[in-house]
């Protein structure tokens, strides 16, 4: 009641100093993160046969949730045009499966927990921040998502969590393995990496 | 008491004659450094080069830096030590693997984990002293204050500082502040990054701000020397307890995990300074 009301006034807020479509990006992260969050609670998936079925489901959501192209893009950076049309595609595909890897693996282990969704900034005209926080029991984790408008809906393109940036850490990392290595290397590098998972 | 002052004396020192460098150095924009990167690319794209122990030896007299492209914060850190460093996270991870997490995993099946956080809460009241002077340094003065309430708070009704009740009824936090990032709020860069055995990753900056909460820290003070080095280590076990699965994950995560380690470092801190 009381969080619905937070929510209510929160885009409440929003709507009037900003655009008309404000609090859209917040809503449309809440939605995504609550329906992972249904999935992962649900209690007739239950145990190591639901596991599979969990993380089929979440891969859906996360389909509909993320702008896997952005966040190639934006984590290559001036390294993207190294890569020609062909590898950029394989590069999407085998980013986008480490990415999915890492993030069910590290969110299948929460299920209790609550998460708050604080506020939204606006970075730019078609870029904004959601703000959320996972209280556990040992600690307050601040996740912040970085969303980009695409069409009518809006993506997200960055996680940053307890102020470090997915893309920046994945954008170093890359640019020293292509410092050394040609691009067709380094995709040979992310199968090797995704076979192994 | 006059040999702290010494020491005290010999850390200003320090960095009366570190802070000229450190403001010439990492945090110097995209001058020098770009033409270096876009040279190397080209270079290195042509004949695959094998493995990155090439790596290792092109920046043995090079400063090895890394640029993110400008989209508004660009993290960068010299590692001209490279090859210490990377022998200090080897080191670090199989201290980690075979002694750390064990250890830590034995502990944590004994000691029920209510108690594990009451245990962290009581060490984190402990070195209020330090936050409170790193909250001092950048000015803060209501964090300052706020630190100072947590501890007479959590050392009464919290009882010894067991149980963090300042959170739980006044919901004032704990701001982790330190001399590191004090030094980070007056410009000083990071120098460049260090990975220490045992401790981890750091910078030179912060290896300094380090020696600074050594002195702020009331473990330091225990007598004999092994007790406080028993001390601190148990603190290190109880907080790996309640950690076990992180350094993992972000292994599993990463592609390498070395830089993906120095990255996340440098990102950490600057979120701290700029918090």
């Amino acid at each position: 009641m009381i969080k619905r009301l937070t929510v209510l006034s929160l885009i409440f807020l929003l709507v009037f100093p900003l655009a008309a479509d404000a609090g859209i990006p917040l809503d449309t992260v809440k939605g995504h993160v609550n329906s992972i969050l249904d999935v992962l609670r649900d209690p007739a998936l239950k145990g190591e046969s639901g596991k599979k079925t969990k993380k089929d489901k979440i891969r859906a959501i996360s389909e509909k949730m993320f702008d896997y192209t952005e966040l190639s893009r934006r984590t290559l950076g001036p390294n993207w045009n190294k890569f020609n049309a062909g590898q950029q595609k394989d590069f999407i595909e085998l980013y986008r499966s480490i990415l999915e890897d890492a993030y069910v693996d590290k969110i299948t282990s929460y299920t209790d927990e609550k998460v708050l969704f604080n506020k939204e900034n606006t970075l730019s005209e078609k870029t904004s921040e959601v703000q959320t926080t996972i209280v556990t029991k040992k600690a307050d984790i601040p996740i912040s998502y970085r969303v980009i408008s695409r069409g009518d809906t809006w993506r997200v393109y960055d996680v940053v969590i307890e102020g470090v940036s997915l893309i920046s850490n994945y954008r170093s990392q890359f640019k020293e393995i292509l410092m050394n290595k040609t691009p067709d290397a380094l995709l040979d590098t992310l199968r090797k990496k995704v076979g192994k998972a | 008491m006059k040999q702290t002052g010494i020491y005290l004396l010999a850390l200003i020192a320090c960095m009366a004659i570190l802070v000229p460098s450190l403001y010439a150095d990492s945090s110097s924009p995209v001058s020098g450094p770009p033409v270096q990167v876009s040279t190397d690319i080209p270079e290195t794209a042509q004949p695959p080069q094998p493995e990155t122990t090439a790596a290792g030896e092109t920046s043995g007299t090079e400063a090895e830096t890394e640029f993110t492209e400008d989209e508004g914060n660009a993290i960068t850190i010299a590692d001209p030590i490279y090859p210490w460093n990377k022998a200090m996270y080897h080191f670090n991870d199989k201290l980690y693997f075979w002694v750390l997490k064990p250890v830590a995993k034995g502990y944590s099946s004994v000691m029920p984990e209510d108690i594990r956080i009451a245990t962290r809460n009581f060490f984190s009241n402990l070195t209020t002293p330090v936050r409170f002077v790193g909250c001092l340094l950048q000015l803060r003065i209501k964090d300052a204050g706020n630190e100072l309430v947590r501890f007479v708070y959590n050392s009464t009704a919290g009882v010894l500082g067991l149980a963090d009740a300042a959170k739980a009824d006044f919901n004032i936090v704990r701001r982790n502040e330190d001399v590191g990032q004090a030094l980070g709020s007056y410009g000083i860069g990071h120098g460049f990054y260090i990975v220490w055995p045992f401790i981890g990753p750091s910078s030179l900056r912060d290896t300094v701000g380090w020696a600074g909460d050594y002195f702020l820290d009331p473990v330091s003070y225990v007598n004999p020397v092994e007790a406080s080095l028993g001390i601190r280590t148990y603190d290190e076990v109880n907080e790996t307890s309640l950690r076990i699965g992180d350094y993992e994950d972000l292994k599993e995560a990463a592609i390498d995990p070395y830089v993906s380690i120095r990255n996340a470092y440098i990102q950490y801190r600057q979120k701290k300074v700029d918090e």
